[in-house]
């Protein structure tokens, strides 16, 4: 189960962003030693390549930092934000690379490396962050799925299709690919609970 | 509140959270979604689910520099929010401002590729946000229109011991509903949140949960005022996140809602 953040924990992560909304660098590099790895295996699973993924990490740390300001805490989780941020930044590259036809996709795909852990990103002594019981919490999450529950929910989420546009590539009735996200989606939340992020107040 | 039926704009929380719904339905969702506290919690909470998917990866390394390269790139950042000297202003080049000018030339065309790609990224993203703001700009107007629509009262719930905190009431009778407005709120503990109680017949009858911004401030909208009987007054208490049938803690605030 995952460790409550004890009394004397480090700072909480709308405290983070909060400080980060008012200039202070130090709160940026918390949040990157907390979710850095998150980032970036979203930025990787849509990109696909090594050089892309860290850009898009550092593209999405630098638009949290801008856009601190305007974070929401009433609105969910900082990892769910900073986590859209780097999906929508992934899924950017990914348009501007196939607008480029693919040249450089073709030049540097990476191969896949071995697991060095998510713990690696931590510097945070404290283990409140670490991700790897969420991690193997989220593939015996996935294996509940159908799979065309899951297929539904990774081309929307990793490949950004709406739900009209997966109908049209299954050639499925929407319908039944809105069933399926809902769903699977639902049965995943259901599953995961106890594993969500940290909330603002 | 009640759950909706099967088709109604609740069951495209996933999909929004995914990012999985057109322009249009984002839009229609988003109108729905800022008069609905629960779905909105529920969009948070398949904000994390999208999060976590991520996770089902391997893990996988990335260069040990990228933490650098980061905070290089807010460092980049921060210095964009000072402003410029005076001698990067108008005016006469001196010959080595020329040179200095000439090489920023150089660098700027060396750096024109990633400038455009980064360019078309900030287009996007500058979209987005004038898309964001239309919404809640939207929003808000429609918020007013429904407090200034004839026949709408005022009432204030206010706190006993503590003038600080304040909850505007504001009651359109002939719609049977409301909107609350509330400022200088505490933060509610982690699976909590301020519940609204309607007075009516002298018993308490649940509505509403919500959360306070961090600001202190709350609006929820499109409340329904309990219409079979003699609704006197409301109060607020905080009670589990998913609301309670009966109030289990002390009232925070408080007021009447007939007239004097």
């Amino acid at each position: 189960m995952p460790k409550p953040a004890p009394p004397s924990a480090p700072p909480a992560d709308h405290d983070l962003v909060g400080r980060a909304a008012q200039g202070d660098q130090q709160a940026i590099s918390t949040l990157y030693d907390r979710y850095g790895g998150v980032l970036y295996a979203v930025a990787y699973r849509v990109v696909g390549q090594r050089a892309d993924a860290e850009d898009v990490v550092i593209e999405a740390f630098a638009q949290a930092w801008r856009d601190a300001i305007r974070f929401e805490a009433t609105r969910g989780s900082v990892a769910g934000w900073l986590t859209m941020i780097a999906r929508s930044r992934a899924l950017d590259v990914v348009r501007a690379r196939s607008r480029r036809d693919r040249i450089t996709a073709s030049a540097a795909a990476d191969q896949p490396q071995r697991s060095p852990a998510m713990g690696d990103w931590r510097a945070d002594p404290s283990d409140s962050y670490d991700h790897a019981e969420r991690q193997q919490q989220v593939q015996a999450a996935l294996q509940t799925l159908s799979p065309p529950q899951r297929q539904a929910i990774e081309l929307a989420f990793f490949e950004g299709l709406s739900q009209s546009e997966i109908a049209e590539r299954l050639k499925e009735p929407l319908g039944t690919i809105k069933t399926r996200v809902r769903l699977g989606m639902q049965k995943l939340r259901d599953s995961l609970r106890p594993f969500f992020f940290e909330r603002g107040p | 509140m009640s759950h909706p039926d099967q088709g109604s704009p609740r069951d495209l929380a996933a999909a929004y959270a995914l990012g999985a719904l057109g322009p249009e339905e984002t839009r229609d969702f988003e109108a729905f979604l800022a008069g609905s506290p629960e779905t909105q919690r529920e969009v948070a909470e398949f904000r994390d689910v999208a999060a976590l998917l991520a996770l089902g990866e391997p893990a996988r390394a990335a260069g040990a520099d990228l933490r650098n390269r980061v905070l290089a790139r807010v460092s980049e950042e921060q210095s964009r929010r000072i402003p410029r000297s005076p001698s990067g202003s108008s005016g006469f080049r001196t010959p080595t401002a020329v040179w200095g000018a000439l090489a920023a030339t150089i660098l700027a065309v060396v750096g024109l590729g990633a400038a455009i790609l980064s360019l078309r990224g900030d287009l996007a993203r500058l979209n987005q946000d004038l898309a964001e703001r239309q919404l809640q700009l939207e929003a808000r107007e429609a918020t007013l229109n429904a407090i200034l629509e004839p026949g709408v009262e005022l009432y204030q719930l206010t706190s006993s011991g503590d003038p600080n905190p304040g909850i505007q009431l504001f009651w359109d009778r002939k719609r049977n509903s409301a909107i609350i407005n509330g400022f200088r709120l505490k933060p509610v503990p982690e699976g909590k949140a301020y519940q609204l109680w309607f007075i009516k017949d002298g018993k308490p009858v649940p509505s509403v949960t919500f959360k306070p911004e961090p600001t202190g401030h709350a609006r929820v909208e499109q409340v329904p005022v309990p219409t079979d009987g003699k609704v006197s007054a409301a109060a607020i208490t905080v009670e589990p996140a998913g609301g309670s049938p009966q109030p289990t803690s002390p009232i925070l605030l408080v007021g009447p809602l007939q007239k004097s």
